[in-house]
């Protein structure tokens, strides 16, 4: 490297080099708590390192497993069900003709902005009384509430981006409404129809509240146990919990930016 | 409940997904425990309480759930009851609750609680008054102490050696070392809270009628000196983010002393995340403290199963081992009772720092309901803003 | 593809379904308890006992939140512009790389992390002070507004960022490229060019972020404990030490008030420019 590259690349490295102090350092305490046997001052440092949380973690009366299961299925449920119904509305909301069209958006927007307890309590009350409360469903139904937001904000934002010339030129060559959408607008607007799902999964996966007052007892969710093992305290738990929640979280962005990359760019191709 | 199992099954077959309730199938009974507090709360009935009782009844499989830290733990069993009540459901889905005091006044007040007490043969093993009555109200024969717990100032003896012994020392202590005692107001939990009721005890002259009553309603006109010198109290203390949060300022060396429920101190010792040098006391006149209830919700779906888990829970034999030696926790049930299962040991462990004088002399209950409420609303307009 | 009336009332009707019956109306109850003493009668009490005692944290609540916005623009701006005009692969892949992780934390978990990192004898001081950067007796703790304005910067950036950054991929690369050829900065380009082009998008963003931030608790209370403090510390506390859903509701009305104001000002706009388009 000669030395005018090496000037080049040292603010770069630097400032690159900060932000990934900024971005791993709070990290930094996850993985450490998760494996910190003893940590007390003055140690800067655990002074006992080693797995016995993980064996609580994962010991056969924790249910781990099975708690991570479910969580996993419920937030894949909502992506689906969130998403069938938030891209027609999406649609609806960036190309139709709706009356009262912002006040409609602002209902998808407040569930998301009143501090929810008080609001679950009311649901349980009525869920109790058609049956759903301790059900898969119940529970899918309320993370679906609050991916909504995302999911109908963020895909109409995408919709309204698509270029219509484009959908105009397919129609001009004689394509119908529903092969322009599914060939055209569809393809063009994925992206942010994608972004939506990932942050519909997050938040169902990161979810407590109202899994606990329409899911508890029958359905226990992982993100429940970390709020426990958060709220008192209890570092190396709550630290374990949130990176076993990491691998389905990346997982699901990973698998999907994969599909939708090579989808997109088929779909450029034809 | 036809209705429920229909959309269960719907639900198990539509979805292609088992649901969890098909992990007990071969159980008849699957009895649901709701816990207010903790983690360990939950651990204590998944990991030794619940096995030791399925172990004496194959038939019944012990679900915890626990339902967050603090009040508002409590907050929500309630929450969850009412909600049921509401919807005129026939069978309710929480089995046995573990409440905390504060909570307990109110359940019984909306008849949500089954009246037990008599009917389980450990019933006459708690005499004490909590046991019928919770900051006022009369809970007797709702509830049974699962134990009891305490506030106590945790210090650290490198860095106060000789820790105030009274309100007054502290507030002394805490002018001479600014930003070294820490407390969490009242907004972040119990501790802040009893650390506010213990210094309303220490500097008013009735702290005896806020315990026992009678209520009236001229009593808080009284709080105003006490409260201006709360204030300036806490222009040298640090308001600490939470029960936990006192705790963590303590585990990290920011803050040498702190009020904490000794529950929960010795929980974190045991999880490596407090110094074992870290030694408890309660200062004069004394602080508060209180239990937590065992309740049965007056609709359980297996009444007969919960008392039954009930009753073993407060057996002399499970307090012994599970509250008192593996837990170190305060026994609900009169100590003589558990004493007598356990080496001289494991009780002295029990009683390192903070001695059975000291408890009974120092360990005051929690004030009325009613004065609880004016208190914190006291502070909240006196001292907080 | 324009649509008639009828068939934009199909399509929205299923997610309008879920949001009326599973919020609004549940909702209702809510704001009933608002507008009701203990006895069942109307009263406006419960938002005279929010604003005497919790009017400073209304304010707070509302300034801690649009400082964390405005700094959380100018982050996914900034990662965003970098990722687009960026030059240097390496370094726009190594960005790409860093900057999400955040996303995948639950706020709770974020709160947890930042207590122990911004304590005073937390671990960045701890690093620093073995690095020789500080000593001991300046260091200071972060644990109070400034925490939490961190934590939600740090937590909700990744967000706007991710949906920006998406927006100014799709972007017609040949304007961008023409103004390069003519000698633009990279900083005229990003700021006359780029943003204005995905303004919709960043705005959406940041009102997505608004709202959450509006509506955590775990944030403000793991975080600080001192006075003042944000609404939704104030809502727990009036349910869990009070048992109070009066005065609670009201300061969650409070909260969708200001909430409403602020995704209203957008939504105006964005009716007026689709009038005009």
């Amino acid at each position: 490297m000669t030395e005018a590259t090496a000037w080049r690349w040292l603010p770069r490295a630097i400032v690159l080099g900060l932000f990934a102090f900024v971005i791993f350092g709070p990290l930094a305490n996850l993985v450490l708590w998760s494996l910190a046997e003893a940590w007390y001052f003055p140690n800067k440092l655990p002074s006992q390192w080693g797995f016995r949380f993980w064996e609580v973690v994962f010991r056969p009366t924790g249910r781990a497993m099975e708690s991570l299961t479910v969580s996993i299925w419920i937030a894949l449920l909502t992506v689906v069900l969130c998403l069938a119904i938030s891209i027609p509305a999406g649609l609806a909301l960036a190309r139709g003709k709706l009356p009262w069209r912002a006040l409609v958006m602002l209902a998808f927007l407040l569930p998301q902005a009143f501090p929810s307890l008080p609001v679950y309590i009311n649901i349980a009350r009525i869920f109790y009384e058609f049956g759903l409360n301790g059900t898969v469903l119940g529970v899918v139904l309320v993370h679906t509430l609050h991916g909504l937001v995302f999911g109908v904000w963020i895909t109409t934002a995408a919709f309204a981006s698509v270029d219509r010339e484009l959908e105009q030129a397919a129609r001009n060559l004689g394509a119908s409404a529903l092969r322009t959408f599914f060939t055209v607008t569809l393809p063009l607007a994925a992206p942010g129809i994608v972004a939506s799902a990932i942050f519909v999964f997050l938040e169902s996966l990161d979810e407590f509240t109202g899994s606990y007052f329409v899911g508890a007892p029958e359905i226990q969710t992982l993100p429940l146990n970390m709020f426990l093992a958060s709220m008192g305290g209890n570092y190396q738990i709550s630290s374990i919990t949130a990176l076993i929640l990491l691998v389905p979280s990346i997982g699901f962005m990973l698998i999907v930016e994969r599909f939708l990359k090579a989808d997109v760019l088929a779909k450029v191709g034809t | 409940m036809q209705r429920r199992t229909l959309l269960t099954g719907l639900l198990a077959a539509g979805l292609g997904y088992g649901l969890a309730a098909d992990a007990y199938a071969q159980a008849r009974v699957t009895l649901n425990v709701m816990t207010a507090g903790d983690q360990n709360m939950v651990d204590y009935i998944t990991d030794f309480l619940g096995p030791q009782f399925e172990k004496q009844n194959p038939n019944v499989k012990v679900r915890a759930v626990g339902t967050g830290p603090g009040e508002a733990g409590s907050q929500k069993i309630w929450e969850r009851l009412d909600a049921q009540k509401k919807a005129n459901v026939a069978s309710w889905d929480v089995d046995v609750g573990v409440v905390h005091q504060t909570m307990a006044g109110q359940m019984v007040r909306d008849g949500v609680l089954d009246k037990y007490r008599a009917n389980i043969q450990t019933g006459g093993l708690v005499t004490r008054d909590t046991a019928t009555n919770a900051l006022g109200a009369n809970v007797d024969g709702y509830v049974m102490p699962m134990f009891h717990s305490q506030t106590a100032i945790a210090f650290n003896p490198a860095m106060v050696p000789n820790p105030p012994k009274t309100f007054d020392e502290l507030a002394a202590w805490a002018k001479a070392n600014p930003k070294k005692f820490g407390h969490n107001g009242i907004k972040g939990g119990m501790s802040g809270q009893a650390f506010v009721v213990g210094w309303i005890y220490a500097n008013t002259p009735n702290a005896s009628q806020l315990m026992q009553g009678p209520y009236d309603a001229s009593v808080q006109n009284g709080w105003s000196p006490a409260l201006a010198k709360l204030k300036e109290f806490n222009q040298s203390a640090v308001i600490t983010p939470g029960n936990a949060g006192t705790l963590d300022m303590l585990n990290r060396g920011e803050i040498a002393m702190g009020p904490v429920w000794v529950d929960m101190f010795y929980t974190w010792q045991a999880e490596g995340r407090m110094s074992p040098n870290i030694r408890l006391e309660i200062m004069s006149p004394g602080m508060p403290g209180q239990p937590m209830y065992y309740i049965i919700p007056e609709k359980a779906a297996n009444r007969d199963a919960a008392r039954q888990f009930v009753a073993f829970a407060t057996s002399p034999a499970i307090q012994a081992e599970g509250i008192v030696k593996r837990f170190n926790w305060y026994p609900g049930i009169d100590a003589q009772h558990v004493q007598a299962h356990l080496d001289a040991k494991v009780w002295d462990k029990l009683f390192k720092d903070v001695t059975p004088q000291d408890l009974s002399s120092k360990g005051k209950p929690l004030p009325m309901a009613q004065y609880f409420k004016e208190i914190l609303e006291a502070y909240e307009r006196q001292v907080a803003n | 593809m324009s649509q008639s009336r009828a068939l934009s009332l199909a399509l929205i009707a299923p997610a309008l379904v879920v949001v009326l019956a599973l919020f609004v109306y549940p909702l209702s109850y809510s704001l009933v308890s608002a507008f009701t003493d203990r006895a069942g009668e109307f009263t406006l009490d419960n938002f005279a006992k929010g604003y005497e005692l919790y009017s400073r944290d209304v304010v707070f609540t509302v300034v801690i939140i649009a400082v964390s916005t405005l700094l959380i623009v100018a982050v996914a701006i900034a990662i965003g512009g970098y990722l687009t005009l960026g030059e240097n692969r390496w370094a726009v892949m190594a960005l790409a790389w860093l900057y999400r992780w955040p996303l995948f934390v639950p706020f709770i978990v974020a709160a947890q992390c930042m207590r122990t990192f911004l304590a005073k004898n937390g671990l960045m001081n701890n690093i620093f002070v073995s690095l020789g950067l500080l000593d001991v007796a300046s260091t200071q703790s972060f644990l109070d507004w400034r925490g939490i304005i961190v934590t939600f910067v740090w937590k909700q950036a990744p967000f706007v960022t991710l949906m920006v950054a998406g927006a100014m991929a799709s972007l017609d690369r040949s304007t961008i490229d023409a103004a390069r050829n003519l000698g633009a900065s990279r900083q005229r380009i990003l700021f006359e060019i780029v943003v204005p082009q995905v303004r919709p998008t960043l705005v959406v963003g940041l009102i997505l972020s608004f709202v959450t931030m509006m509506s955590v608790l775990s944030v403000p209370l793991m975080i600080s404990g001192g006075t003042p403090t944000m609404i939704t510390v104030d809502m727990a506390y009036r349910i869990n030490a009070h048992g109070d859903y009066g005065v609670a509701n009201a300061l969650g009305l409070l909260c969708y008030i200001l909430t409403g104001a602020a995704a209203w000002a957008y939504l105006r706009q964005s009716v007026r420019e689709r009038s005009g388009a």
